[in-house]
Order: C-alpha cells, then structure tokens, then sequence
C-alpha cells in the first residue's frame, strides 16, 4: 500500500517581521503530503505570502524577524538550509512574471538556474529540452522577454524554476495578471504538472471558480491563523468561507441556500456541469 | 536623447560582420579604437575613418553611425572651438576634433553589431565576476521595463493634471519630480522582487558555477582577426617607419 509521505510541516510556528510586534503567523501547525495541490485562501495581509515564504527559506535567510517552531520541507529545517540550497526542492512562482525572467532569451533564463547549480552541459541540454516540451513552449525558445505575452511570461516563469526539478511548486498568485481564458489555461498546466510528476503544488488564488476542479486540499488563512484545512470538497461547503474575503464559486452558494431552504442534495457539486445534471435527473424524476 | 541611443543601441540585424565572433569585433573596435587615440595626422585620420566607414557599410549600420556622429557634433564643434581659443593652431584642432569622430565611431562599430547577448558571452569568454556580469546583464534586461514604467506614470500624473512640458527650464526640470519619485519607488520593489526570484533560482549556489554558452572561433573569425592583426602593423609600420 501506497504511503503518504509529509513534504512540509510547520510545528508551533509563529513569526514577526523584525521592526514590527504584530504576529504575521500565529502557532502554524500544518502538514502537506506529497503529491498534495494545495489552494491556499485568505484576506490581503493574512500572512499567505509569509507562509509560503518560510517554505522556500526566503524567510528566515533574506527576511529577518522572530521566528518560533519549526518548519521542515522534505526532512529538513529550513533555517538550517540555505534558499538557494533549497531551490532544488521547492521552486517558487512569483505574483509577476516580468521580475523573475533575467536574461535576454527564454532558453538563456531557463538555463541560468542550472548553470548556478553547476550542472553540466548534457545535464542542462536535456533539461531544458524537458522543460520546454513539458509546459508547451519550444516555439518560444529563442524569444526575448519583451516578445512575450503575459501567458507565455508566466510559463516562462515556471520553466524556470520547474528545470530545476523540485519537489514542491509554489504559485503566489500566478494568474492575478492573466485574463480568464489564460488563466484557466494556465491552471489546467499546473493540474497536468502534479499529475503527471507528482509535483506537490501550493497555490495563492483569488479566483477560486478556478481551482475547485483541480486542487485536494483548501486552507483559509486569516490574521495569521489557520482557519480551515482540510479536502477542498469539505472546506468549501462551509457557509461562514465569506467572512474571510473568500469568493465563494455561485455553484457552491446556490447549494448552500437550496440547503437553507430545505432542498438537501446527496453530494456537493463543484462545478456547474455536474450541478446541472443532477438537478436535471430530479426534475425529470419529479416528473 | 532617444537619437543618441540610436547610434550605440542595437538592432537585430544580418551582415558579415554581425555574424562574426562577437570577441572578433570586439578586437576590430578596439584596435581601431587604439589606433585613433594615437595617431597624430590628418592622414592618419583620413584612413582609419575610411576604415570605419568601409566597417559601417559592410556590417549596414552605415546610416546609424553617422547618426551618432551628427549628434557629436556639438560637441565636435566645441572641442574645436576650444582648442583655437586657447591657442593652439588650425591643424592641431582640426586633429583633435577629427580624434573625437573617430573614437565615437570606432566604438559605434562594436555596439552596433554585437546583441547584449553577445556582450554577455563576451563577458563570460573573459572570465569576468559572474555578480558583475549578472548585473549589467540585468541592467539592459529592465532598461525597457522601467521605460514603459516611467511611461506609465507620466500618464497616470498628466491625467491628474500635471503639466511636464510646461514653464522655463527649472520649471520644467522640477516638474519631473513627481515622476521620478515613483518611478524610483517602484524599481526599489521591483529589484526586491528580483532579489527574490534570484534566490528561489539558486543565484550563488555554488562556487562552480557552470556556463552553458561558450565562444567558439570559426575559420572565418581566424581569417578577419589576422586580417586585422595584418592592417594594424601595416599601418603602424607605414606612419612610423616611412613618415608618411
């Protein structure tokens, strides 16, 4: 039988930025298993993207601050580990595309994290290649940034840190810049990524009609406290997710209201497909 | 100022010299470069800017470069006009202007033709600090992005009201305060990002930073560098040994 193995774990974690009392994370305790896609929600300002940042060291080894507990990635505690030690387990996407592509073609930029981890020519050669093919980019090979749409700059983006084969991808906000139809592209690549490789994901999103159908996993976070974890399936029904800034898809809060009213279903459906069906499969019952 | 860069910024181009070894031209300018900054006759002069000139038309940047000397000439004119008030004679300043021309265009010549890319290449082919060649790297990489967010922002303060083009010089020149105030705010985070994203890359990782891009001479780069090499005695040896 098949074992899940715990990627990530904060134990009694708190932290502070240095110059400023407030607590940004209060007594953290999470685990994430691998292979885990992981939608993380929650207010401006609630600390997601400090807990994302003490995953891949940014915190404590770039920001400084009190920092209580532990967090351990793939068996190791990450003050003890460097950040760019650490690239090589989780990679991490930033909000901006634009910030995160260094040189002057796209294979340049992929290439550069490779040559920083020393890998030789062959490796990189069938890296890049890899990566190239794995998210759809070969025509882009030879671009410069400045060609780039917005879309093809965010994939860029990931190629980047995705050469460098982690274990863990971290999206912080990666479609907040993206218009819906290549948003939901661009999620759907993400989705094949984890399944594919097994890439355990940890994604920071507003849009959440979005990732209903691809990620497990749903944590609320809120003024640095967690406030839901658990099977997305579960999390999402719960009535109360709107006083945390969490939109609420209209599928899931129709059904919460038809529940109010009395009208209960079976199951809870994520998407309006299979929201339809079913109401359709009772009216024609009805009948 | 945007005709200035003209003369020194390049553009994807096609022609025999742009598909030399980018150390190769590299040499040509620099050698050119040299030669200008030594030699003393208007002869001299005559033919190492034939010799640029004759660089310009084979690697079609002609028209370019002559835009940046257009721009120079201002500042030719001044040297020149200098130089005779202070005494010295007609030739000596024609010299020294002729000098100016021929340094600015020697240098065109490499800038002209060789991509950032191959600059970085260069860079790297001299074993160059990685952390310096990164940052100049970087620095043409964002020089387009911070344009568009200076463009940004004076749209976004003119939609407010204010009026840049407006008043006498000073005026003027303290009406690009409040955009420069932001735009200097937002490079500030922007390089915070960036220092971000290069350690999520494992900038510094490693001592043995490997380099996938090497420089290789082809035949042809052999055959201009000792074409060069030939020239340059040739010409030293004309002016010094036989007073021409």
């Amino acid at each position: 039988m098949e074992t899940l193995t715990e990627i990530i774990k904060f134990i009694n974690f708190s932290f502070s930025y240095s110059g400023s009392n407030a607590l940004i994370l209060k007594n953290i305790n999470l685990s994430i298993e691998e292979g885990d896609f992981v939608l993380l929600v929650g207010p401006s300002g609630c600390g997601k993207s400090t807990l994302l940042r003490c995953i891949n060291g940014l915190i404590p080894h770039l920001y400084s601050g009190v920092y209580e507990g532990e967090v351990i990635v793939d068996g190791e505690l990450v003050k003890n580990k460097s950040v760019n030690e650490l690239a090589t387990k989780v990679g991490f996407v930033f909000q901006n595309p634009e910030n995160q592509i260094f040189m002057f073609s796209v294979e340049k930029d992929i290439v550069f994290g490779l040559e920083n981890i020393g890998l030789d020519r062959n490796e990189i050669d069938s890296r890049l290649e890899w990566v190239l093919h794995a998210l759809g980019i070969e025509h882009l090979r030879y671009k410069p940034p400045y060609e780039l749409s917005d879309g093809q700059k965010q994939r860029v983006a990931i190629a980047g840190v995705l050469a460098m084969k982690p274990k863990i991808l971290i999206l912080d906000e990666p479609t907040s810049l993206l218009d819906p139809r290549t948003a939901l592209e661009f999620i759907l690549l993400i989705k094949e990524l984890n399944r594919k490789f097994g890439l355990t994901i940890i994604v920071v999103e507003h849009r959440i009609d979005l990732l209903t159908n691809v990620a497990n996993r749903m944590i609320v976070l809120d003024k640095g406290e967690i406030i839901f974890n658990g099977c997305l399936k579960e999390v999402i029904k719960n009535k109360n997710l709107n006083l945390y800034g969490v939109n609420v898809p209209p599928v899931i809060a129709l059904q919460n209201y038809l529940k109010d009213e009395g009208l209960i279903f079976n199951e809870f459906y994520l998407n309006v497909k299979d929201f339809s069906k079913e109401i359709k499969r009772r009216l024609i019952g009805i009948d | 100022m945007f005709w200035l860069a003209e003369g020194l910024v390049y553009r994807r181009q096609e022609s025999i010299i742009h598909s030399l070894d980018p150390r190769v031209k590299l040499i040509i300018s620099l050698s050119l470069f040299l030669l200008s900054l030594f030699s003393s006759t208007i002869f001299e002069f005559i033919i190492l800017l034939s010799a640029i000139f004759l660089l310009g038309v084979l690697s079609k940047v002609l028209r370019r470069m002559i835009k940046t000397i257009t721009f120079s000439l201002t500042f030719v004119i001044m040297i020149f006009a200098i130089n005779l008030l202070v005494g010295y004679d007609l030739i000596f300043s024609i010299i020294i202007s002729l000098r100016f021309i021929a340094i600015i265009s020697s240098s065109s010549i490499f800038f002209l033709t060789s991509s950032p890319d191959e600059l970085d290449l260069v860079m790297r082919s001299l074993h160059l600090p990685y952390d310096l060649i990164f940052a100049f790297v970087t620095a043409v990489r964002f020089v387009p992005v911070i344009l568009l967010d200076a463009v940004q922002i004076i749209d976004s303060q003119r939609s407010r009201g204010l009026e840049i083009e407006k008043g006498n010089i000073f005026k003027r020149i303290r009406n690009y305060i409040p955009v420069l105030i932001p735009l200097i705010v937002q490079s500030i985070i922007r390089s915070e990002e960036l220092a971000e994203a290069m350690e999520s890359r494992a900038y510094g990782f490693s001592k043995k930073r490997t380099s996938y891009y090497t420089l290789h001479f082809k035949r042809k780069d052999y055959f201009v560098l000792c074409l060069n090499l030939t020239l340059v005695v040739l010409f030293i040896l004309l002016i010094h040994l036989f007073h021409l």
